[in-house]
């Protein structure tokens, strides 16, 4: 009996004794929380589980390859327990949300019948599924079967729909998933998604620049979530309602309804939910994943620079934007006009983006102010340069420096920084005035004259009206506003009256020829067609690009490259980063001369780089990245199924009203007309849509 | 030497542990899911029976039988196999993380597999010699290496076969084990 | 979610009844069910640890620090195991000799080891003894059944009485290996027919 005992208090303390030594000498640091979810789970080592052991597993659920019910010993207690263990990821504490990323379902062909097993896992080593759809949902339900929040069901359509508040994000979805359609991601994870060949994405949302989730806040909008829209759009764009009435909507040009019928109306949807959340009275809440303790410089306050500094502060990174203007905006505040974007709209938009606590300066200028050298000792981890494209091109002809000449976007911004008492001198407007070029910088001039009382407004263009870079509806609007147009006309020289004035335009009448690199027809002048026209007023916008002065005056500037069209050099147009490797760029600085939401997408494309770069990650983007292209087989040459409807009409303000105001020309659409434009979407996936039935309500 | 290698036989196909044997049917069932966690199974289990056989016959050789605890063989070696087992996961993930990643994860897994108990424990039934030890520890974990990694071969396959819902996961892997265990059965008598 | 004591029994005898809703412990179960008396003996002693474990886990409960539990766990049941081993020894010495190592095994069971982690560590004295018999009755009674069809099948026999006189031919397949995994998946099949799960 005695030696019983003490055999069995000599083996347990020899055994206790060289494990507690062992444990200190052989340490190894894991994951924090791979001990908690192993504490949390039965230790019964019984392997019933299919992992080897209760460390195994824990391991697996911490990285996600296994379900936090993982354990078959204990119940839906410890589940819960170790999901909340593993649904907080420790670098930020966001919670992960699981969410579907095909909108097909039983709509897509199908391809075969299937009569095997309810697997979804079974059914993908069949040729991929019995679907055409080779990306979409299956509908078996693997993911169904393995939730055990009961969080995801099948729904009416025949893909998953995720209830939110059961979801845990453990992940046991996801993982079984054949076709990868259910993803587990953070906010961080979605605001820093880049479009991918492998995406389930429509046409429309491929084509815009800024990758918005197109058909989702579309059908939102049909569910009058309005809210939910406009979330679906800021995790994309934070200036909705800059974009809203500024957009060219190149989306529109690729709608699958646009190739039998008129496009979806995607940018007035866009407008009427912005307006919606403004005329609302209040604003959305806008989470931000918690602080990374880094700071960015947002060296510009444009659309390119404030895209960038309001993602990278939901990123959890401290931003502070330096503007050389008075306000914030740049070229959406100095360059477009009033009755296009008003500023009390644009004020309220920029305030929304400094309320989620980015800081800002203004009347700063790079190169005279600061420079890269004082942002780096004043503690900025990275530097984004989004100076836009200021600088006029100029016609280099004689005369065009002459009293009364003036050039396209000095001559916006003088008049928009006085219009707003923002100080500079006030422009004498002439009587017959007359505007070189055929961008909209040059529509915005001629009709921002009209409404300043010039008699006679003149388009100077060299080639014609089809070749003009302007959007159509502007140019319609020019021309219902009274407008003339000289078209195939290319300016000589500027002459001047006795007292240094101008007095005539001179240019050569052209023709046109061959098809240049742009695909449009060279112009070339014909001899001695030389033609005189009236002017005391001429304003130049033949295009603009980045002012790159300040390289010559600052520090540590040597190293940025610039390239032979003065923009910043960046070797990769995704990943944006600048030959300096803290330093990144976007927008018109970047692109030269482009669209507002071409700047916003770039402004979120550096500021991925910018956190992956601030994370100690590579900033190169994902190999199956898709830019400035389409996914082979979703852009369609016909489409059926559908039945003509028009889309509606955008209300606009008279046209002898609103030439003689600044006030807003065109307005929002009523929120009937906006349900009844959401139904017209054929809520499209990248291969399959809605089809329109015959009692489409209208 | 002959009737050395006779014992290597036996204890593989013969007396196949799992299947002859009915010993660590629970991470027979468990870890023959996937090919290559079967394989990092059997690894483990080689690598740790073995062990487990020479360190528990020493302690009963020299320690239990000399003080006549024969009755204290249970919880001594559930306790001496659980030391090891943790003793030897710590020293692979610190000196061999290597070797670790590959079978160090499923070392816990087999403190409380029937497989390893029970050979400790036949082991002693059958008053082997230390050299006697070692080889069988060495063909039983052979053999359960061999059957579960066939076993996963099958699994795989089943996993895209229709099977009938009642049947399905547990039910069929278990009427699986018993046609693999019916082609074990031919060598009885062999030896 | 307080369930009565009553309901914490009931449910070891259907609703979470081993081996078959929980697939735990399979080896004793396809080991020593070559008759029924084997599959009783074995499940009583199985029941024997499983109460006594689930007793003193719940007991010792707020003791026991949760860092060391899995080995206190293991040196209770061991303890346990060693008591059934040397009491089986002294009073039915036969069925000791049939069951052999598998009397020693209990210890690594995983359903024991299982029913202390999962519940009786949790749970007041009083459940965890009615849920440690519940699950213990449930597995002898698995195991009783398991025993009884594979001895009808395999000697024709029932608790040794020759049932069908000496002309019927025993399908001896079913007390080896093979039958026992067939007839097990087979049973489990049928549990999960009735119980539609």
């Amino acid at each position: 009996m005695t030696e019983a005992v003490l055999f069995m208090l000599l083996l347990g303390g020899v055994c206790g004794l060289v494990l507690s030594f062992a444990s200190k000498i052989f340490y190894v640091y894991e994951d924090p929380r791979i001990a908690e979810v192993e504490g949390l789970l039965a230790g019964a080592n019984c392997g019933g589980c299919g992992y080897a052991g209760c460390s195994a597993a824990a391991v697996a659920v911490v990285e996600g390859q296994a379900p936090p019910s993982v354990c078959v010993i204990s119940g839906s207690e410890t589940a819960a327990l170790v999901a909340a263990v593993v649904g907080v990821d420790a670098g930020s504490a966001e919670p992960m949300r699981s969410y579907n990323t095909c909108q097909g379902g039983d709509r897509a062909v199908t391809k075969y019948h299937y009569m095997g097993i309810n697997s979804c896992r079974a059914l993908a080593a069949l040729y991929g599924g019995m679907r055409e759809c080779s990306v979409g949902c299956l509908g078996l339900g693997d993911c169904v079967r393995a939730c055990a929040f009961d969080a995801l069901k099948i729904g009416p359509d025949g893909y998953p729909v995720v209830d939110e508040a059961k979801c845990v994000g453990c992940g046991a979805c996801e993982k079984v998933c054949p076709k990868n359609i259910m993803e587990i991601k953070t906010m961080s994870d979605k605001l820093l998604h880049l479009n991918q060949y492998d995406d389930r994405i429509a046409p429309c949302q491929q084509t815009c620049p800024a990758e918005i989730d197109i058909p989702k806040y579309i059908s939102q909008i049909r569910n009058n979530d309005y809210e939910g829209a406009v979330k679906t759009i800021r995790e994309r764009n934070p200036l909705l309602l800059s974009c809203g009435r500024v957009c060219p909507h190149p989306c529109e040009d690729l709608c699958r309804r646009g190739i039998e019928d008129e496009a979806v109306s995607i940018n007035q949807l866009k407008r009427f939910v912005a307006d919606y959340e403004m005329n609302s009275g209040k604003r959305i809440p806008i989470s931000c994943a918690l602080p990374t303790g880094k700071k960015v410089a947002v060296v510009g306050g444009g659309p390119a620079g404030l895209s960038c500094a309001y993602f990278l502060r939901r990123l959890g990174h401290e931003v502070t934007i330096f503007d050389a203007m008075p306000k914030l905006g740049g070229m959406i505040r100095y360059g477009i006009p009033e009755y296009r974007l008003p500023k009390e709209v644009l004020a309220w938009e920029i305030e929304g983006i400094l309320n989620l606590g980015v800081k800002s300066r203004a009347n700063v200028k790079l190169g005279r102010d600061f420079d890269m050298g004082s942002l780096v000792s004043a503690g900025y981890d990275a530097i984004f340069l989004g100076i836009g494209a200021w600088k006029d091109y100029s016609l280099k002809v004689e005369g065009e420096d002459l009293d009364g000449c003036f050039t396209g976007i000095d001559f916006l911004t003088r008049f928009a920084k006085n219009q707003q008492g923002d100080g500079g001198d006030s422009i004498k407007i002439g009587q017959k005035c007359a505007v070189i070029g055929g961008g909209n910088t040059a529509i915005d001039c001629v009709r921002t004259l009209v409404r300043l009382g010039a008699k006679e407004v003149t388009i100077v263009y060299r080639r014609t009206r089809n070749e003009m870079p302007a959007n159509m509806v502007e140019i319609e609007a020019a021309e219902h506003e009274g407008v003339k147009f000289v078209f195939l006309a290319a300016p000589v020289r500027v002459i001047a009256d006795d007292k240094g004035k101008a007095k005539q335009l001179e240019y050569l009448k052209m023709e046109l020829g061959e098809p240049d690199a742009s695909g449009r027809r060279r112009p070339v002048p014909i001899e001695g067609s030389e033609t005189l026209l009236d002017v005391d007023m001429l304003v130049t916008a033949i295009g603009q690009g980045p002012d790159v002065s300040f390289k010559e005056d600052g520090k540590r500037m040597d190293d940025l490259g610039i390239t032979r069209w003065n923009t910043i050099d960046s070797a990769d147009p995704v990943a944006l980063q600048t030959s300096i490797p803290y330093v990144f760029t976007a927008g018109d600085a970047a692109t030269g001369a482009s669209l507002v939401v071409e700047a916003i997408g770039g402004g979120r494309r550096a500021a991925r780089s910018i956190h992956m770069f601030l994370s100690g990650k590579a900033t190169t983007p994902p190999p199956k990245t898709l830019f400035k292209n389409h996914i082979p087989g979703s852009v369609f040459d016909a489409v059926d199924g559908i039945k003509q409807t028009p889309r509606v009409k955008m209300p606009e303000l008279p046209v002898d009203e609103r030439i003689k105001t600044f006030d807003e020309a065109d307005l929002v659409i009523s929120e009937d007309d906006a349900l009844e434009e959401s139904m017209r979407c054929l809520s499209c996936c990248l291969s399959c849509y809605n089809k329109d039935v015959a009692d489409l309500p209208l | 030497m002959g009737d050395y290698i006779l014992l290597v036989i036996s204890c593989i196909l013969v007396n196949n542990i799992l299947l002859a044997q009915y010993l660590g049917n629970c991470p027979f069932l468990g870890t023959s899911k996937k090919m290559e966690t079967a394989v990092g199974m059997a690894m483990a289990v080689v690598f740790v029976l073995v062990m487990a056989g020479v360190i528990t016959w020493i302690a009963d050789t020299f320690f239990l039988k000399r003080f006549g605890l024969e009755y204290l063989r249970t919880i001594s070696f559930i306790l001496v196999i659980a030391a090891l087992v943790q003793f030897v996961e710590m020293f692979l993930k610190k000196s061999i993380p290597a070797l670790y990643a590959g079978l160090g994860i499923f070392l816990p897994l087999i403190t409380t597999n029937c497989a390893v108990m029970g050979v400790c424990l036949i082991n002693i039934k059958e008053e082997y010699t230390f050299m006697q030890v070692i080889v069988s520890s060495f063909g039983y974990a052979v053999g359960f290496g061999l059957a579960l990694i066939l076993f996963a071969g099958v699994r795989e396959r089943i996993l895209l076969a229709r099977v009938p819902k009642p049947l399905q996961d547990t039910s069929i892997a278990l009427v699986t084990a018993g046609i693999l265990s019916l082609t074990f059965y031919a060598f009885k008598g062999m030896v | 979610m307080a369930k009565s004591i009553t309901q914490e029994f009931v449910k070891g005898l259907w609703d979470e009844i081993p081996p078959f809703r929980l697939v735990l412990g399979l080896c004793p179960v396809l080991a020593v069910t070559t008759t029924v008396e084997n599959g009783l003996g074995m499940g009583l002693a199985t029941t024997f640890v499983l109460v006594c474990s689930n007793m003193l886990v719940s007991l010792l409960r707020d003791i026991i620090p949760s860092k060391v539990r899995i080995a206190c766990f293991i040196v209770i049941i061991a303890t346990f195991v060693t008591v059934v081993e040397l009491l089986m020894q002294a009073f039915t010495y036969p069925l000791f000799l049939k069951l052999g190592i598998f009397i020693p095994l209990i210890v690594v069971n995983c359903i024991v080891l299982g029913r202390s982690e999962a519940f009786a560590f949790k749970n007041p004295v009083m459940p965890s003894l009615a849920d440690g018999l519940g699950i213990g009755i449930g597995f002898t009674l698995s195991l009783a059944a398991l025993g009884a069809v594979r001895e009808i099948l395999g000697s024709g026999t029932f608790f040794n009485i020759s049932l069908f006189g000496p002309s019927f031919q025993p399908f001896s397949l079913m007390v080896e290996a093979p039958g026992a995994f067939i007839c097990l998946g087979l049973m489990l099949c049928i549990m999960n027919l009735v119980g539609n799960k």
